[in-house]
């Protein structure tokens, strides 16, 4: 590692501009002596931080800055907000009223492809003065994002990935999943979307059918189903029966089994008070979603099967395998969920970083957080569980398994407009051009992708 | 309690009026020591970082000091590290498999001098978590340190209901911010004014150590300028002025009735401190003292005579109340020459006890027992959800410990730092002048104002007095004086 340190004294440096009265010290110090500096006289100071940093600018009149500390609430969850750190300068036009940290994410991917070395430190330097482990959501996502750069940088990123794995999976419990969950789904539209549709779809698919079978692989923990449950609930058709069996990844340990069980029990009480006649199944399963066990699943040739799919296939190693897997099921309706990142560009471009923007958002909030994004950043390709592909490859790869598009009904379609009415102003839908399916955007970014198919 | 211009003066800590003479060579001895309890957490830290150390190849542990020995023998309790050592044991008996029965087996193995039955295994493998990973950053195994990083920052929180668990919380916090500047080569730390003062505010409601510093070294500065018509105080860092009020008013209600004082305010933001200076000739006005204030934006260090414009037949004092949240006088060699060359009547120095220079792992080991020490202090009487301590432990503790243990030390910052102030002044020309029993009355009557009184510890001895809680010396304040001023 190179050790060569400097202290780039700010003080100092505002004392000087005072002094010389002008903010002209913008001087260009590309130097880099290698030696310890131990003589009492202290070298130029580096230029990228000139712009920082005026005492000026944390006059008290922007809302923006030095916030009065606020407590935090009283939930066990550390998810709440320290001091919020004031602001740099407005150079980087960064809002600071929310998601400063995806943009800073952004920037720094964008330095990097640039290969602009003096902009990705100026960028390092803010994400670790600003992030923070144990702050609020935009804290975080700095503090993790960096966390896996350096792992990246130094090749630990698999034993980081281990490390975060073990360390979250003993702080999980059913109400801080519940409440981190809903929490996001307040927030943005990010999963709810996915569900809308995916709902619309199969109430679609489920029309004149009277016993139901849903085989659901998501990491949603069940938050898409009560509204199904209320839709056929009111829906003119009877239903005789419906199962839901759950597929959940993860080695099965107790805690996650825990939680599903409480999870099923709240779901067959919802469904009573709904008058849905309705059984929940959990399926453990510990390794790659290619080799799960069918019989498992307890597909009968009476029921209408619907394959749920919502973030996912992407787990999946052998996904080719997986969507096969689901023809010889010969459900009626396949829905998929997936993010819409292209992240399967070499391993030293960054570039993948740009279509992690809002995914690194998600996976904060779910508390998979540093552990996503230190795999996502740092961990080889092969290992990774979190490596998604765009839109146009997953619909290449249901094609190639003998699904074809359904589209979204124009009903399906004005409910998820309603939907993204509901959230702050940013989020749109748009039909796929290259593939099938919609996407939710985010000022005009995809970020989650949503089909349907049938065999 | 009178309000005037934003100040309040406490009443019921009059400064008192100065009857002994000004008598350098009167060197009292009280030992005001109440608290008996051991501080577990730290003695435990001090032995376990001992151990690790001296498994390491190359470390040496000479280094190794902890000031709260350095001027006193007939201390509150010698360092802990110099006492009876202990037993050698073997590296792996200190690994965090997170097996606590391991950690706890280890505790009884150290002697009698620990007895741990406050801390949890929690709060046990997650300290001992941190000193490996404090070892790791400082042999620059830093992917080793990063990983423990990550471990640490998942397990411990600041909320966390133990002082233990929010102190590793904080030190692992600033571990991570120095593995990133490690990598970057240049540490810079973002720093906010306006809520460091704010901050430092709500910590001198809370705990008595600013106050003691305040009113300590007000008293001083009273005697010294004992019958003076004219005086000039320097205040190197004065914030928002908090402690001048007292002075002020102790100075307008004198017999002989008030000097004319001038103050130079000196500190990072002009803004700030012509606020500051507002306020001050306000409360000043009302006490009807003629009084000049100017600020100085500049750090002491870089500051020359001129700018300060001495004013013969002016004595002068400066005052300083050193702290760890930036660097308000540059380099230590250009502070100690202008002091020199300003040859005040007196300079009241607060000192935190606790070393800024050495090796990492030095400066580890003692911040770690420093502040744990502070937040044992906080946790004593405050509840774990109090605003009040939050906001201490996170504005201004945290900001300190992240200082301490990314920039600290030649290497980084590039100059060497005293290690302790009273000695460079002792071989620089100055003379020590004993605080005096006045003084230590006042720091009694501040006491009393904090619960729980019993924890903190109030030594006077070798001139100083010293502020602590329970045996870890905190705050030491002396006065001193240039030999030519007399």
């Amino acid at each position: 590692m190179d050790t060569l340190f400097r202290l780039v004294n700010l003080q100092q440096q505002h004392y000087q501009q005072q002094s010389d009265q002008s903010n002209s010290s913008r001087t260009s110090s590309s130097s880099k002596s290698s030696t310890q500096q131990n003589q009492p006289h202290h070298a130029q100071v580096e230029e990228c931080f000139n712009f920082f940093m005026d005492e000026d600018d944390f006059s008290s009149s922007s809302k923006h800055f030095y916030n009065p500390y606020q407590p935090p609430s009283t939930t066990t969850t550390p998810t709440t907000t320290t001091g919020t750190p004031p602001p740099p300068h407005d150079d980087l036009n960064l809002d600071f009223s929310g998601n400063w940290s995806t943009e800073l994410l952004l920037e720094t991917a964008k330095a990097f492809a640039d290969k602009n070395s003096g902009r990705v430190k100026e960028l390092v330097w803010m994400l670790n003065e600003l992030g923070s482990p144990y702050g609020d959501t935009d804290q975080k996502i700095a503090f993790y994002f960096l966390q896996a750069l350096f792992s990246r940088m130094t090749d630990s990123g698999e034993q980081c990935h281990r490390t975060l794995t073990s360390a979250s999976e003993k702080n999980c419990s059913f109400e801080s999943t519940r409440k981190t969950v809903l929490k996001f789904q307040e927030v943005s539209p990010w999963t709810t979307f996915g569900h809308v549709a995916c709902n619309g779809a199969i109430m679609d698919a489920f029309e004149g059918e009277t016993k139901l079978h849903i085989i659901d692989i998501s990491n949603t923990y069940c938050t898409q189903w009560p509204t199904l449950l209320e839709a056929l609930a009111t829906r003119t058709d009877e239903t005789e029966h419906l199962r839901l069996t759950t597929v959940v990844a993860g080695g099965g340990e107790a805690v996650v089994q825990k939680v599903m069980r409480e999870i099923g029990q709240r779901m067959e009480k919802f469904a009573r008070l709904m008058g849905v006649p309705f059984t929940f199944n959990v399926i453990h399963h510990t390794s790659d979603l290619s080799n799960l066990n069918l019989s498992e699943l307890d597909v009968k040739d009476d029921e209408t099967l619907a394959v749920n799919c919502v973030g996912a296939l992407h787990a999946a190693r052998r996904r080719d395998s997986v969507v096969s897997m689901f023809r010889s099921l010969r459900p009626r309706i396949v829905t998929v969920v997936e993010e819409e990142a292209d992240l399967n560009f070499g391993s030293d471009g960054f570039e993948f970083v740009r279509g992690v923007s809002g995914v690194l958002e998600r996976l904060m909030l779910e508390r998979a957080a540093g552990r996503a994004v230190v795999d996502l950043v740092a961990c080889p390709s092969d290992d990774s569980a979190e490596r998604r592909e765009p839109a146009a490859r997953w619909s290449r790869r249901m094609h190639g398994g003998g699904f074809s598009p359904v589209a979204f009904s124009d009903e399906v379609s004005d409910d998820v407009r309603a939907l993204l009415r509901r959230y702050r102003e940013g989020w749109s839908m748009a039909q796929c051009s290259d593939s099938a399916g919609i996407f939710l955007s985010w000022k005009d970014q995809a970020v989650v992708w949503a089909s349907a198919w049938r065999p | 309690m009178m309000k005037g211009g934003g100040f309040q003066v406490v009443h019921g800590v009059e400064l008192i009026q100065p009857h002994e003479q000004w008598d350098c060579t009167n060197v009292g001895f009280e030992n005001n020591c109440t608290n008996m309890e051991r501080n577990e957490l730290s003695m435990w830290v001090d032995n376990i970082a001992k151990q690790l150390i001296e498994d390491l190849p190359e470390t040496s542990t000479e280094s190794l000091q902890t000031d709260t020995t350095m001027v006193f023998e007939e201390s509150i309790v010698p360092s802990t590290l110099g006492e009876s050592r202990p037993r050698k044991m073997t590296k792996r008996s200190y690994s965090c498999d997170g097996s606590g029965s391991e950690q706890l087996y280890c505790s009884h193995q150290l002697g009698d001098q620990t007895n741990l039955s406050r801390l949890d295994e929690h709060d046990l493998s997650l300290i001992t978590l941190l000193l490996e990973c404090a070892v790791a950053i400082s042999v620059d195994n830093l992917g080793e340190a990063h990983r423990m990083i990550l471990e640490l920052t998942q397990t411990a929180s600041p909320y966390g209901p133990s002082c233990a668990e929010r102190v590793v919380a904080y030190f692992s916090k600033a571990m991570a911010s120095r593995v990133v500047n490690s990598w970057l080569g240049f540490c810079n730390p973002l720093v906010n004014h306006k809520g460091i003062h704010c901050a430092f505010q709500v910590f001198n409601n809370i705990s008595p150590f600013i106050k003691f510093a305040h009113f300590t070294s007000n008293q001083a500065i009273l005697e010294a300028f004992h019958r003076l018509d004219r005086v000039h105080i320097i205040d190197l860092d004065i914030m928002q002025g908090l402690q001048w009020p007292a002075l002020f008013h102790i100075l307008a209600t004198r017999l002989e009735g008030p000097p004319h004082v001038r103050m130079t305010g000196m500190g990072t933001s002009l803004d700030l401190l012509v606020e500051t200076g507002k306020q001050l000739s306000n409360f000043a006005k009302r006490l009807d003292m003629s009084f000049e204030f100017h600020p100085i934006a500049k750090k002491f260090g870089d500051v020359d005579m001129s700018m300060l414009q001495i004013r013969s037949g002016e004595p002068l004092a400066v005052h300083w109340l050193q702290h760890s949240l930036y660097d308000p006088t540059g380099p230590d060699w250009k502070t100690m020459r202008l002091l020199h060359d300003l040859a005040p009547r007196v300079i009241t120095l607060v000192e935190q006890d606790m070393s800024h220079g050495g090796s990492f792992l030095d400066r580890f080991v003692g911040s770690l027992h420093y502040y744990s020490t502070i937040f044992d202090s906080l946790g004593a009487f405050l509840p774990s959800d109090d605003q009040s301590r939050h906001h201490v432990e996170h504005c201004l503790m945290y900001k300190e410990i992240n200082n301490i243990l990314a920039i600290g030390g030649p290497a980084r910052s590039g100059e060497d730092k005293f290690r302790h102030w009273r000695s460079e002044l002792a071989r620089n020309g100055f003379m020590q002048v004993p605080m005096s029993g006045n003084s230590m009355a006042q720091a009694q009557l501040i006491l009393n104002m904090f619960p729980p009184a019993h924890g903190y510890s109030l030594v006077q001895g070798d001139g100083t007095i010293k502020l602590g809680w329970k045996e870890t010396s905190l705050f030491t304040a002396s006065a001193w004086t240039s030999h030519a001023s007399r």
